[in-house]
C-alpha cells in the first residue's frame, strides 16, 4: 500500500502542479469567512470593554487563526466531487481496479493541503500580527493537537464520503451537501466559539460530529481547554470516527448495489 | 476440457426508471407522486466462453450488451441469475478477480488527463502489484504492438482520439488480464486506426491466450476477430454459435453480382434480382444452386458478361435478419 500511495502522490502532485493558481485561490477563499468573523467579534469585544464571555480580542484572534488552520487541514470536498465522478463516468474505471476509490481521494486531499499549507501559514502570520494574537496554551496542548487534528481530518473526510454515497440513490446531491455544510456552519464553531453559544446549542454541538471537526481541535490548539476536557474530546472524536466508518461501509455496500454505471 | 472462463446462467437485469408525461401539469404531478417503470435490460441469458476464445457480442442499441458486460466486470449487480468469471462472482469484486480482468470501453477514459500516460502506467503498476520485470516486458510488448513510443510522455489530454484509445488499451492490458471485455473498442476511430486496433486485439489474443468478449457495431471488427458470435436483442439471447453458420442459417442464399457490357436485361430467370443499375445487377440464389446458376449465367450471357462474382451476403444483412426475427434460434449452440 505504501508503494501505491507513493506513486499516487507523485501523479497527483504532477496533476496539481498544473492547477496551482486555482489551489492557491481556493486556500485564500477559505480564509475570508473566519477573518470576517474575527473582525466582527473583535469589534464587539472592544465595544463591551475588552471581552465577551471571557474571550478577549486576542483570544478571538487566537481562536479564529487556529480555526482557519484546522479548517484547512480538515477540509474535504469529496461529497461534491463524487456526484461528478459518477455523472462523468469516472467512478467506473476506479471500481474496476483492485483499489478502493477512497484512496485516490485521500491522496488528492493530502496533496492540496500539503502544497497550500506554507502560503496559508504566511497569511495567518500576517493576520496574527494584525489582530495582536495571544496564545494561552501549554506545551501539552500542542502535543494533544496532533492526534486531535488527525482524528478531525479523518472524521471530516469519512463524513464527506457518507454524504457522497447518497449520490447512489439521489443522483444529484447538491442540496444534501448544502444542508450538510450549513449544519456544520452552525454547530462546528464557525459563527463563534462554542462556549459563547446558548447552552442548548452547546449540548447539540457536542452530540453531533461537527464540533469534533473544527471547534474541538481549534480550542485545543488555542490552549483554551483543560487536560481532562482535551482527553474527553479525543474520545468523542474517536467515537464519531468509528461510527462514521461503520456508516460508510454499510452505505457503500448498499450503494454499489444501486449503482447503475450510466454513462460509464 | 478446461472449465469455462466466463459462465453465465439465466442472468437478468431490471432497471427501475422514473417516468412522466410531458407538459406542465405532469411536471407538477411528478413532484408529488413519482411514477416508476421497470425496464428489462437483460432477460435471463445463458452462455459460456472457453479459455482463449474471442467472441463477438452483437445486438442493436439497447439490446443489453453493455449491461451484460458491466455485470460480468462487476460494475453492476444483476437482478437475477448467476455468473462467474475466472471462477469468481464478478459483483463481489474481490481483488483476485479485479486483477484478472479488464473492461475497455471506446470513448471512455481511465487515465489521468493532466499527466503523461507513462506516469499513469506507473500508478497502475503499483495498484496491480505488477513485478518490475513483468511490467517492463509487458510495456515493451504493448509499446511495440500499439506503436506507443511517441505517445507515452505526452499529457493524455493532448492526444487525439485514436492515440488515446491506444494508450487506453495499453493501460487496460498492462496487468496481463486473462479476460478482456471490449465494449465498442473502435468507436469513432478512422478506418486505418480501426484496422490497427483489430490487428492488435488478434495478436494480443494469440500471444497471451486471453479470453475476449467484444461488442462492436462495426461488422468488420467481428468478421476479423470472432469465429463465434452471441446475438442478443431486447435482452434475449437470439443466437450463440459460429459466425459462418449464422450466415448460412439466416441468409440461405448467395449473392451473385454481374457486370454486363451493355444494359441489364431481364435476369429473373436466374434468381431474385435485388438491385439492377445500368449495367450491374445483384441476384440472390439458393446456396445449393449457386454453382449451377453461376455456370448458367456465364453460358447464357456469353460475351455480354464483363465480370461476375459470387459471395455470401454481407454480415450486416445477416445480423439485421436475426434482429428482425426477434426470436431465439433455439437449435444453435456454441
Amino acid at each position: 500500500m505504501i508503494r501505491i500511495y507513493r506513486q499516487l502522490l507523485v501523479a497527483q502532485i504532477q496533476a496539481a502542479a498544473q492547477y496551482r493558481i486555482q489551489a492557491l485561490l481556493w486556500m485564500l477563499f477559505s480564509i475570508i469567512r473566519p477573518v470576517i468573523f474575527l473582525a466582527a467579534w473583535t469589534a464587539v469585544a472592544t465595544a463591551q470593554g475588552g471581552s465577551v464571555g471571557g474571550y478577549s480580542a486576542s483570544d478571538f484572534a487566537a481562536y479564529y487563526i487556529a480555526l482557519t488552520l484546522v479548517n484547512h487541514l480538515c477540509i474535504a470536498w469529496n461529497s461534491f466531487e463524487f456526484e461528478f465522478e459518477i455523472r462523468q463516468g469516472r467512478l467506473s474505471p476506479k471500481l474496476l481496479r483492485p483499489l478502493h476509490p477512497l484512496h485516490y481521494s485521500v491522496v488528492e486531499n493530502l496533496v492540496f493541503k500539503i502544497t497550500t499549507l506554507l502560503p496559508l501559514c504566511l497569511v495567518l502570520v500576517i493576520v496574527a500580527l494584525t489582530f495582536n494574537v495571544r496564545w494561552a496554551g501549554e506545551w501539552w496542548h500542542l502535543v494533544i493537537f496532533v492526534p486531535s487534528i488527525i482524528l478531525a481530518a479523518a472524521l471530516s473526510f469519512m463524513l464527506g464520503w457518507v454524504v457522497a454515497t447518497a449520490t447512489f440513490w439521489l443522483q444529484r446531491i447538491n442540496t444534501v451537501n448544502t444542508l450538510f455544510q450549513r449544519t456544520a456552519f452552525i454547530f462546528a464553531g464557525q459563527i463563534a466559539p462554542l462556549a459563547l453559544m446558548p447552552e442548548w446549542m452547546q449540548v447539540v454541538s457536542y452530540a453531533l460530529p461537527f464540533a469534533y471537526i473544527l471547534a474541538v481541535p481549534a480550542e485545543i490548539l488555542r490552549g483554551g481547554v483543560t487536560l481532562e476536557r482535551c482527553l474527553l474530546y479525543l474520545v468523542g472524536q474517536a467515537v464519531w470516527l468509528g461510527l462514521t466508518i461503520i456508516a460508510f461501509r454499510f452505505a457503500w455496500r448498499a450503494g454499489l448495489r444501486e449503482y447503475s454505471a450510466v454513462g460509464a | 476440457m478446461d472449465a469455462p472462463v466466463v459462465d453465465v446462467r439465466a442472468l437478468r437485469k431490471v432497471y427501475r426508471v422514473t417516468e412522466r408525461e410531458t407538459g406542465l401539469a405532469a411536471t407538477f404531478r411528478s413532484l408529488v407522486k413519482r411514477r416508476y417503470r421497470e425496464v428489462l435490460a437483460v432477460d435471463g441469458i445463458t452462455f459460456h466462453i472457453d479459455p482463449g476464445e474471442v467472441v463477438g457480442f452483437l445486438g442493436p442499441n439497447g439490446a443489453g450488451k453493455t449491461t451484460t458486460l458491466k455485470m460480468l466486470s462487476g460494475l453492476l449487480h444483476p437482478t437475477g441469475g448467476e455468473a462467474t468469471v475466472l471462477g469468481h462472482v464478478p459483483w463481489r469484486r474481490d481483488g483476485t478477480f479485479l486483477r484478472g480482468m479488464t473492461l475497455l470501453m471506446g470513448n471512455r477514459s481511465q487515465l489521468v488527463w493532466d499527466i503523461p500516460a507513462a506516469d499513469s502506467f506507473l500508478v497502475l503498476k503499483e495498484i496491480y502489484a505488477i513485478p518490475d520485470a513483468q511490467y517492463r516486458r509487458t510495456l515493451d510488448e504493448l509499446t511495440d504492438l500499439l506503436e506507443l513510443q511517441p505517445l507515452l510522455h505526452k499529457p493524455v489530454r493532448g492526444l487525439s482520439l485514436g492515440e488515446r484509445m491506444k494508450v487506453e488499451f495499453a493501460a487496460g492490458l498492462l496487468h496481463s488480464p486473462g479476460v478482456a471485455f471490449l465494449d465498442e473498442p473502435t468507436l469513432g476511430l478512422d478506418i486505418s486506426m480501426q484496422g490497427r486496433i483489430r490487428r492488435f486485439v488478434a495478436e494480443y489474443n494469440q500471444r497471451s491466450g486471453a479470453t475476449i468478449l467484444l461488442t462492436s457495431h462495426y461488422m468488420d471488427d467481428v468478421v476479423a476477430l470472432c469465429r463465434r458470435v452471441i446475438v442478443i436483442h431486447r435482452g434475449v439471447l437470439l443466437y450463440d454459435g459460429a459466425l459462418a453458420d449464422l450466415a448460412e442459417r439466416m441468409a440461405p442464399y448467395k449473392r451473385i453480382t454481374v457486370t454486363l457490357r451493355g444494359a441489364v436485361g431481364d435476369l429473373a430467370a436466374f434468381g431474385e434480382v435485388v438491385t439492377s443499375n445500368d449495367n450491374v445487377a445483384t441476384i440472390h440464389v439458393p446456396r445449393a444452386q449457386a454453382g449451377d446458376r453461376t455456370a448458367r449465367l456465364v453460358r447464357e450471357l456469353g460475351d455480354q458478361l464483363a465480370d461476375i462474382s459470387v459471395e455470401d451476403p454481407p454480415i450486416e444483412e445477416v445480423i439485421d435478419k436475426v434482429f428482425a426475427s426477434e426470436r431465439p434460434l433455439a437449435e444453435a449452440t456454441a
